[in-house]
């Protein structure tokens, strides 16, 4: 069953047969020989007025059509000439996963999982500051484990002597 | 147009295509002296401007050269060209999206309009009557740049190139239906564009 879209054109372009179009031109209302010319002579104008300029310089195109196809590559690409021809499709499928294979092998940790109790207890850093001299800064830790708060101070040559570390 | 390569062109086609896919480039060269001209012609139509019509052929040559190995003579090898060439130019124009929202572009309408050009051959018409083609032509254009590239191509190919509608078809992947279907949208928009002009022309 043609559309309505469907008929008309071929309606329009002629190709009903008698019997088509005479059932069909029973839907149209009276204008509608009128629009068939109307849409004959669109395509006329069309035809008529829509010549494509010829090519300018035809061997400079093709010359540098040809410059192009060397430039990137030659040949075309052969298939089934070789009997370790892979297509490309399922050669770039094997690299991939091969890459996810080496990448999950190197990158996740395979192994025994250890025990979360002998992990290594928790060790709080309350405090970080650092001194206008960039190499001197200072770190309190406490460790859960050892009940012991531990204060780190780092890039001091010497205790100054007013200090009274305990 | 696809269907009209006689059999013994076609026949030194096929030859010219075994050479290419022997990976011969002159083969390939002595193909597109062939059909560049209706190759450039048909992306022209389609576009409207010269240098993207230049350059879509140069990419739709580029792209038969890439995968003529694929070519297996089921159709006439322009069959096939003609339908990689509209395949490309339906992408750009997609790509580019100047089907639908294009504004009259004066480059464009002007391309090719020189009343007084000292190259204009002798026997053309007097000034007068090409600067009234050249609006014509602008009217035209204009009007065919408003198409989305959907419509657009089934209209040049059947109103222009003068394809049938299975040749059409074929070059587009489409059923006959879709194709009379917007072939009846292409020309109702034509039409609301150009009525005017058809009537007095």
């Amino acid at each position: 069953m043609k559309t309505f879209e469907e008929n008309f054109t071929a309606w329009v372009d002629g190709i009903l047969s008698e019997e088509e179009r005479l059932a069909f031109e029973a839907t149209l209302d009276k204008d509608a020989p009128g629009e068939r010319n109307r849409l004959l002579q669109l395509g006329e104008l069309l035809r008529n007025h829509s010549p494509a300029p010829a090519l300018s310089n035809p061997d400079f195109f093709n010359h540098q059509l040809l410059e192009r196809i060397a430039a990137e590559n030659g040949a075309p690409a052969r298939r089934g000439q070789s009997p370790w021809f892979v297509p490309r499709f399922i050669f770039a499928g094997a690299s991939c996963f091969a890459a996810a294979v080496l990448l999950f092998h190197f990158l996740i940790p395979v192994g025994p999982v250890e025990n979360p109790s002998s992990a290594p207890a928790y060790v709080a850093q309350f405090y970080n500051a650092r001194t206008d001299d960039p190499d001197v800064s200072a770190t309190a830790f406490h460790s859960k484990k050892d009940n012991v708060t531990v204060l780190w101070l780092d890039g001091l040559d010497y205790l100054p002597e007013t200090a009274d570390l305990k | 147009m696809p269907g009209e390569v006689d059999t013994a062109v076609a026949e030194e086609d096929v030859q010219l295509v075994a050479k290419c896919q022997a990976g011969d480039t002159a083969a390939f060269g002595e193909l597109v002296t062939r059909y560049r001209t209706k190759a450039f012609g048909m992306i022209y139509n389609m576009v409207r401007n010269e240098q993207d019509a230049w350059d879509l052929a140069q990419d739709g040559f580029v792209k038969a050269w890439k995968s003529i190995d694929r070519f297996r003579g089921q159709s006439s090898f322009y069959t096939w060209l003609y339908r990689i060439m509209t395949n490309v130019t339906i992408d750009w124009l997609r790509k580019k999206q100047i089907a639908s929202v294009a504004e009259f572009d004066e480059n464009i309408a002007l391309a090719g309009i020189e009343p007084g050009s000292a190259t204009a051959p002798k026997d053309e018409p007097p000034p007068s009557r090409r600067l009234e083609q050249a609006e014509i032509r602008q009217r035209i254009d204009a009007a065919i740049m408003k198409l989305s590239a959907e419509h657009r191509s089934v209209l040049v190919m059947k109103e222009i190139d003068g394809l049938q509608y299975q040749e059409i078809a074929d070059a587009l992947g489409c059923s006959i239906g879709t194709v009379m279907s917007r072939l009846f949208y292409a020309r109702k928009k034509m039409q609301g564009l150009l009525k005017d002009l058809y009537e007095n022309v």
